[in-house]
């Protein structure tokens, strides 16, 4: 039988030297950190309510809805920070009698700037009621699809938490790979995992998308999936400083990377079809999960080769003290 | 690396195939799955995202609890001095600084009221031997001693508010218990509630915010006779000793309030039923109530006592009724009016039969799905994960050619089988984010598998025969997936630690989906290419 093989165009032994880039790499990832760092201090990020405090409601006007009539009717409530947003519906979305909504969904935001302690979160709960039944006399019934209420003592603990989510995860995996390579591995990928994660936080505050809990999930995620190649590569490198004792280290490590370059190739592309399948189909609620995750794939790939690799060269490993692994050479 | 002992493959495709009994009822209409045996029935559990409903975060007011224990205790430390034999006498006892700081006149006063203060101290809980005291006494100078409520005591008092807190919820939410409510306390001072497919969640926020503390009380008729009467009582101060001024509430009517006496045996503890039901002579509703024997008999007294006064019916501050008493009402029984429809009559009387709530709460956190958008995720969800499968399932064979493409596409569909088997056996819960997690897992999944037909494609390149390459392939990939996969497996574990809500969903099915890919990538695709090559043993390898 005939079989047909796409990764076959690649060469068997590629040798592109990634190496020999690194002083360009550093460069470019140094520049792309202070940028991140300089768009979150400056711009900063478009938090959600998750992390604000806040009111959300998406409902269905059962037509496209009319944004400005909206927007008015809660400025003459009162509530001049209320932002209105029209959403698509996720592929053959129905309403709740049943029939598919062709039209746009409305998002609306409350925040309550004077909130504070528990008057103020019972005052929220106040608030929201008081939007709704003004809504509906004003522009006539609706249908409320999504409420979320996050008040701003629970708000700052996930933003807490989420936080210390990230360290905690950055911290064990640092201890994990200490263990099993060497501690210059170890801070080699906790350092490509923290460009990663700054980089994406950058991303973030260019584009302004909503930043929220699963965001944080998103950012662990990517931590993961980076991480995973990262692993990969160093696996081959250990195994390669063995192999080839003569060789000097950049070459080497070069070599390892080529040797996982066409997994490396494969893996993210399988992985970025699920995603942006994802992305286009799952509606607004995964929008910003699949988006920070299709960025983290492009930027953890990168940073396996171009970060986490050369890093080993910065941090002076020592050939000969590489014997970590358990695998006899045949 | 690809030999496998006969009971070995057994345990592998046992598990496979038990995995699929596991997975197959979520594709089964109901009725069909109530024929399956016991562990075969249970099927993915949607989380309130998916199937529709309320998740909300509520705070108790544990400070308020812990200001009545100290107002308890001041009075408990009172009414010791009132009735010691040899009184001590007291400066002041008051709350200072979150305990009760008692100054006496002389040094003599204080030795005398040490012992009484010590005898108030009780253990905590008196089920238990060895429990802490419920208050600490230390004495400060000659003069002053202080009582603290013990760090022990608050943390009973605590936890005894909490769980009071979660029955009477339920009991008010869901009276007949057929909701499948979640209640349970989250930290130190909250309680999470979630209500799946809940439609009315107005009417449950409603339940939630009422207190429905009720008592009835004597009215102070002497005060209260007019407006005049009590704001000169108030001002006076006769009010604030043994009595209060409470307003009427608004259904009732009338306009301003009345001065009660404060102090009472009949509350909300005392009821054993109400119910709601039309006004038996007028227009109108009533709550009709029966009282316990004991409060039946006191109540019986205490009307007896003041016939042609009034009894005010207070209900979290406000009077709801202050009827006149004719005659005493010595059976325990009767009904309030004031100005009821059945409706409120009904609410009113379900949530006195569910009890009072001993704290405030304040609903801190609500996320509330509607049904319809739910299923609207769902159907996003298998779409967008059917497209995502059916793409990673090409690619595959385009990247490894028929045969090793389909031992791929083999492991990733068992991959996918399993995950939903270890959801149902597992009774977790299914949430949005997991969805995106299991579609994620669809892309990560093959990296195993990738990993090892690549290095089986080099010690082919390598010049190895086919099977030498795959057994080399197999064992030099182990190290490498191992460790991948434990990395990421640590950032899911640290994820549904730190994690909350639908976030912990995501993580669950990630870590789920980490473990099954590498059983069905390493195990059972190896178990594949082992059969499939003691079948043909080729002389070069289709990859």
């Amino acid at each position: 039988m005939k079989d047909i093989s796409l990764v076959r165009i690649l060469p068997q032994e590629p040798r592109v030297p990634f190496i020999n880039v690194r002083m360009i790499a550093a460069a470019f990832s140094v520049l792309a950190i202070i940028a991140s760092i300089f768009l979150f201090t400056t711009k900063g990020l478009n938090y959600g309510i998750d992390f604000t405090g806040g009111t959300v409601i998406e409902i269905n006007t059962n037509e496209d809805p009319d944004d400005e009539a909206i927007r008015n009717a809660l400025i003459d409530m009162g509530f001049n920070g209320a932002t209105v947003q029209g959403i698509q519906p996720p592929v053959g979305a129905l309403d709740q009698e049943g029939n598919p909504i062709t039209h746009r969904l409305m998002r609306i935001g409350l925040q309550l700037a004077d909130e504070t302690g528990e008057e103020g979160q019972g005052a929220q709960q106040a608030a929201l009621k008081r939007a709704t039944d003004g809504l509906e006399e004003r522009i006539g019934e609706f249908y409320i699809r999504n409420t979320e209420v996050v008040g701003s003592q629970v708000s700052g603990e996930l933003r807490r938490k989420g936080i210390m989510s990230v360290a905690l995860a950055l911290l064990m995996v640092l201890g994990y790979i200490w263990f099993r390579f060497e501690w210059q591995f170890g801070l080699g990928a906790v350092f490509a995992l923290a460009h990663d994660v700054i980089l994406t936080i950058g991303v973030f505050s260019l584009t302004q998308i909503e930043f929220n809990l699963t965001i944080i999930a998103a950012i662990l995620t990517i931590v993961g999936y980076s991480l995973n190649d990262t692993v990969i590569v160093y696996d081959r490198i250990r195994e390669n400083l063995r192999k080839f004792k003569k060789k000097p280290l950049p070459e080497v490590l070069n070599i390892a990377i080529n040797d996982t370059l066409s997994r490396t190739i494969l893996t993210s592309l399988t992985t970025l079809l699920a995603l942006v399948a994802l992305y286009v189909l799952g509606g607004s609620a995964l929008k910003g999960f699949s988006f920070a995750m299709i960025w983290g794939v492009f930027v953890g790939t990168y940073s396996s080769i171009f970060v986490a690799s050369p890093l080993l060269l910065a941090l002076k490993l020592k050939r000969g003290a590489n014997t970590g692994g358990e695998r006899a050479e045949v | 690396m690809l030999f496998f002992s006969r009971s070995k493959i057994l345990m592998i495709l046992g598990a496979v195939f038990i995995g699929l009994l596991l997975a197959i009822p979520n594709a089964l209409p109901e009725k069909a799955r109530e024929a399956m045996p016991g562990p075969f029935q249970r099927t993915i559990n949607l989380g309130l995202d998916l199937q529709g409903g309320a998740h909300m975060l509520l705070e108790v007011d544990l400070s308020s609890i812990l200001d009545q224990a100290l107002i308890n205790e001041r009075t408990a430390i009172n009414d010791a001095f009132r009735r010691a034999e040899d009184r001590p006498r007291t400066e002041f006892v008051r709350a200072d600084n979150g305990s009760i700081l008692a100054r006496m006149r002389t040094k003599e006063d204080a030795d005398k009221a040490m012992p009484l203060l010590e005898n108030l101290s009780q253990p905590v809980d008196p089920t238990q031997l060895n429990s802490p005291k419920t208050t600490r006494v230390t004495r400060e100078s000659d003069k002053n001693i202080r009582v603290t409520i013990t760090d022990q005591n608050i943390e009973f008092i605590r936890k005894q508010t909490i769980e009071k807190s979660i029955g009477v919820l339920g009991r008010r939410i869901d009276p007949n218990g057929n909701l499948e409510l979640i209640l349970a306390p989250e930290g130190d001072k909250r309680i999470l509630l979630q209500v799946p497919g809940a439609q009315n969640i107005d009417e449950i926020k409603e339940r939630i915010n009422k207190s429905a503390n009720l008592s009835f009380h004597l009215v102070n008729e002497k005060d209260s006779t007019n407006e005049r009467a009590m704001s000169v009582a108030m001002e006076t101060g006769r009010v604030d000793a043994s009595d209060k001024y409470f307003p009427f509430a608004a259904s009732n009517g009338q306009l301003g309030g009345l001065i009660v006496v404060k102090r009472t045996r009949i509350t909300g503890d005392c009821l054993k039923d109400s119910s709601g039901g039309p006004h038996p002579t007028g227009p109108g509703a009533v709550v009709n109530f029966s009282f316990n024997v004991a409060c039946a008999t006191e109540f019986g007294r205490m009307t007896a006592r003041n016939i042609n006064k009034r009894f005010a019916v207070i209900l979290d501050g406000e009077i709801i009724t202050a009827p006149n008493i004719r005659s005493a009402i010595t059976g325990g029984s009767g009904y309030i009016e004031g100005g009821f429809t059945l409706e409120s009559a009904r609410d009113l009387s379900l949530l006195l039969n569910a009890g009072a709530l001993p704290a405030k709460l304040t609903i801190v956190e609500e996320r509330t799905v509607d049904p319809s958008l739910g299923a609207d995720s769902i159907r996003a969800g298998k779409v967008a994960s059917g497209i995502g499968l059916l793409g990673v399932a090409i690619f595959m064979w385009l990247s490894y050619g028929l045969r090793f493409g389909t031992i791929a596409n083999l492991a990733l569909s068992t991959n996918i089988i399993l995950i939903a088997a270890a959801l149902s056996l597992f009774g977790s819960t299914l949430t949005l984010p997991g969805i995106a997690g299991i579609i994620l897992t669809i892309g990560m999944a093959v990296d195993a598998n990738v990993l090892i037909f690549e290095r089986i494609r080099e010690e082919t390149y390598n010049g190895k025969t086919p099977i030498n390459a795959i057994e080399t392939g197999y064992k030099r990939s182990m190290a490498p997936i191992l460790d991948a996969n434990i990395t990421t497996l640590i950032a899911a574990i640290t994820l549904y630690f730190v994690g909350s809500g639908p976030v912990r969903g995501f993580a669950v099915t990630l870590a789920i989906g980490i473990v099954m890919s590498v059983f069905t990538a390493v195990i059972f695709a190896r178990l594949l290419t082992a059969t499939w090559l003691r079948g043909k043993r080729p002389k070069t390898l289709p990859i």
